[in-house]
């Protein structure tokens, strides 16, 4: 990997805060001097051939203007262009033992609307991504229901469907940070979130269709990769909105999203929606398996420890800008962010300038969809002045976001999950952005 | 113009109205849509393999504390630690009696599991962590018997088995409740919503997590063509250098280090020189093959491929090139 020294790397980046406000010509020339000064990293000299060159721009005809291109399914299946290649998932490394049982993140600062492409949602194994052969693949349906089944993923798909967009949220995002900050980029501070359109049968469908005895309660679902996931859900929600789903936006499942079917519990923390699913059992008692008992439990500062804490709360953050999108100029700049709530649509936001002193009221833009990513957007004149940047969403139950602070005093800090509170940007002067807690 | 001759239009039109007008479904009782095949009691046994706090589930069967303790240290401890201490970011399974409310609570097993039945049934769907379903129900008990133990649960000479289960009594049984949020009132406040000179910043920790992909973008933030031709054949220079070196340690993350890393099953530790001495001398080819197609030793067994049968043979060669030049 390349790597500037801490010496270089200051040194670039004065050398492009002071070359910000120079005219396009003065700069590049000024960057490439500044960029020679720091000649010997690779990063460097290759930084210095990019700037160099303006063969491409006008009065000049760009080489791909000139020449033919590709044909027709010459890439069968289409890639994004080999220019957003850092438009990628990424972990980090030392939060898990092992990545067979770990995560990765949404690159969110990226994004754009609200549906998060299928191989950019984030990633969460218990024991690893398992190959499924979806004709080898069964969904049983068993305990207390009149007739027992196992489906096929050719029988599934002849139940009528149904397609939404809602998000899907690990309730682990933004955890790191209950005793503080540790991450320093929105990606590893917002990115076990994604939000897509899902296209699968109404679970309720296939429990009418076995038919339940009066006396269910709760359903078990359960994965078929190593880790066998499993997970209680009460039969309200079973037969309320959750869905068994094959398609996301609009092809099959990616395996990384549980290739052929899993279930999907909109609003609800990630790991309800059991992927690769293979059983679903019907009974009268939540099971207590591992992952809501020793793991997805709320401890809270007595002792106690809260359960079936299933709904990810109202929650928002600002996109644009952020550690990885700074503000490289100073003028009008379009404010961005995206909010959502698992109670049900974002009806509100609002973006503080200075830390919670005073807020404005932000407009959504697009698509405003229950339990889905939202985005909303504010006009701003920056003139290089220092801001402590919020965003706090309200829904439609009336829910608003709260502060760390007022999360803090009920939960204390070893709660790890549901840490849905307001985030703090640093603004600094020089347009740099970084990840700040307020006290 | 469709080239049809009128007999085959003709049939067209009547194959069309016999089918095109299927019947409205109204009702929905079970059994409506007919899909599926019935899950047999045989079937359903197979697969039915949770376990409930009230013993629903739980397979005939028995376990001794002393029989766990065999399987633990084989099966177990290199991640768990010999006493259940989690070794680097395993998870710890025994102590922490007493820490729920403290600062850093430790959150094992015997501190906060609030029912055994959830430790055996885990134990049998998904351990050990390479080789899940793999543990028969009296290893399960006995497994179950020894964590028990190391928790101060059960004496030594416990034998735990189906009908004393569910007499097991977890400390930390009555340590949990339904969630009841929403928690917290913020009023939305608009305007003076706190004094300005009470904010303080608590700095970020800088330099833990991975931000090369933030300066490198920033960076190079005008593109044009020939940046990316150079990028491009700076990064294909780049690649053959340290291809072999990457390539040979992501492989080794995702596949080798979960027994490579701790030493599990017999494998020789990552790093360690001792372990590795030996298998050095066969020679480095030997080595490769071993990899490749699997090895059964003294120690232990080499799958082949790691057990992942989907990694090339230059990837395993790259793997095992970087655990050898890791050795110290």
């Amino acid at each position: 990997m390349k790597k500037l020294s801490g010496n270089t790397k200051d040194l670039l980046r004065e050398i492009k805060a002071e070359a910000a406000d120079m005219p396009v010509l003065e700069r590049r020339n000024f960057l490439l001097r500044g960029l020679q000064l720091t000649a010997g990293t690779a990063f460097a000299m290759s930084a210095a051939r990019v700037m160099a060159s303006d063969s491409s721009l006008p009065p000049n005809v760009p080489i791909w203007t000139k020449s033919l291109g590709r044909g027709v399914v010459s890439e069968p299946y289409g890639k994004p262009s080999r220019y957003e290649d850092d438009v990628i998932r990424r972990t980090v490394s030392w939060l898990t033992a092992t990545p067979q049982s770990s995560i990765s993140m949404t690159p969110i600062h990226e994004m754009k609307g609200i549906i998060t492409p299928s191989g950019l949602v984030f990633e969460r194994y218990h024991a690893g991504l398992p190959d499924v052969n979806p004709d080898e693949h069964r969904l049983m349906i068993h305990g207390m229901v009149k007739n027992p089944i196992t489906l096929t993923m050719e029988d599934l798909m002849r139940f009528p469907s149904e397609s939404v967009i809602h998000f899907l949220e690990c309730p682990a995002n933004g955890g790191m940070e209950w005793h503080g900050t540790q991450m320093e980029a929105l990606q590893f501070t917002h990115g076990m979130l994604s939000c897509c359109e899902w296209t699968g049968v109404k679970l309720s469908t296939i429990l009418d269709e076995v038919g339940i005895s009066p006396d269910a309660k709760w359903v078990l679902a359960e994965g078929a990769d190593g880790a066998t996931m499993t997970r209680s859900i009460p039969i309200e929600k079973a037969l309320d909105d959750t869905l068994v789903v094959y398609a996301q936006n609009g092809e099959k499942l990616r395996p990384e999203q549980g290739y052929p079917v899993r279930l999907f519990n909109p609003g609800w923390e990630g790991n309800t929606s059991i992927k690769w699913l293979r059983r679903l059992e019907v009974g009268d008692k939540p099971w207590y398996q591992r992952e809501e008992t020793s793991k997805y439990t709320d401890l809270m500062p007595d002792g106690k420890a809260r359960k079936f804490s299933f709904i990810q709360e109202g929650n928002s953050v600002i996109t644009s800008p952020c550690p990885e999108r700074p503000m490289l100029k100073k003028g009008v700049h379009e404010l961005e962010g995206i909010a959502w709530s698992g109670r049900g649509t974002i009806k509100r936001v609002d973006v503080s300038f200075d830390g919670g002193v005073s807020w404005r009221q932000a407009k959504l833009k697009g698509l405003v969809l229950p339990k889905a990513i939202t985005r909303f957007s504010l006009e701003i004149n920056w003139q290089g002045e220092p801001l402590l940047l919020q965003s706090r969403s309200i829904d439609d139950s009336g829910y608003v976001q709260p502060t760390l602070a007022q999360l803090k005093s009920v939960r204390g800090s070893n709660s790890i999950y549901h840490k849905n509170s307001i985030h703090t940007w640093k603004l600094d002067t020089d347009g740099t952005v970084s990840n700040v807690q307020l006290g | 113009m469709f080239n049809w001759d009128n007999k085959k239009l003709s049939k067209a039109i009547l194959f069309i109205s016999i089918f095109a007008t299927p019947q409205i479904v109204w009702s929905q009782d079970a059994g409506y849509y007919g899909l599926g095949e019935p899950a047999t009691k045989s079937e359903i046994a197979g697969w039915d393999i949770d376990v409930r706090p009230d013993g629903q589930g739980l397979p005939e069967g028995s376990g001794s504390v002393s029989h766990g303790e065999e399987l633990y240290d084989a099966k177990c401890a290199s991640c768990h630690g010999a006493f259940g201490e989690g070794e680097g970011r395993w998870p710890k399974l025994a102590g922490g009696m007493g820490t729920l409310n403290k600062a850093k609570p430790d959150k094992t097993v015997g501190s906060y599991w609030p029912y055994a039945s959830t430790l055996w049934d885990y134990i049998h769907r998904a351990m050990p962590f390479t080789a899940p379903q793999s543990l028969t129900a009296d290893e399960t008990y006995s497994l179950t018997a020894y964590v028990l133990y190391l928790n101060g649960i059960v004496e030594e000479d416990f034998e735990l088995t189906h009908d004393n289960f569910t007499q097991i009594e977890m400390p930390n049984k009555d340590g949990f409740y339904v969630d009841d949020r929403p928690d917290v009132k913020n009023p939305a406040c608009m305007e003076n919503c706190k004094d300005p000179k009470t904010i303080k910043i608590t700095s970020a920790i800088k330099g833990i997590t991975p931000l090369d992909h933030v300066s490198q973008k920033q960076k190079s933030n005008k593109k044009n063509s020939s940046e990316h031709d150079a990028q491009n054949s700076n990064k294909q220079e780049e690649l053959s250098k340290e291809s072999s070196i990457n390539i040979g340690r992501d492989i080794y993350g995702n596949s080798c280090a979960i027994c490579h890393g701790q030493g599990v099953a017999g494998a020789p530790k990552f790093g360690e020189k001792l372990a590795w001495e030996s298998r050095i001398t066969k020679g480095l080819e030997i080595l490769k093959q071993h990899a490749l197609e699997g090895y059964t030793g003294e120690s232990g067994v080499m799958p082949a491929k790691g057990g992942n049968p989907s990694l090339t043979e230059q990837e395993i060669n790259a793997a095992v090139s970087y655990m050898i030049e890791s050795i110290h």
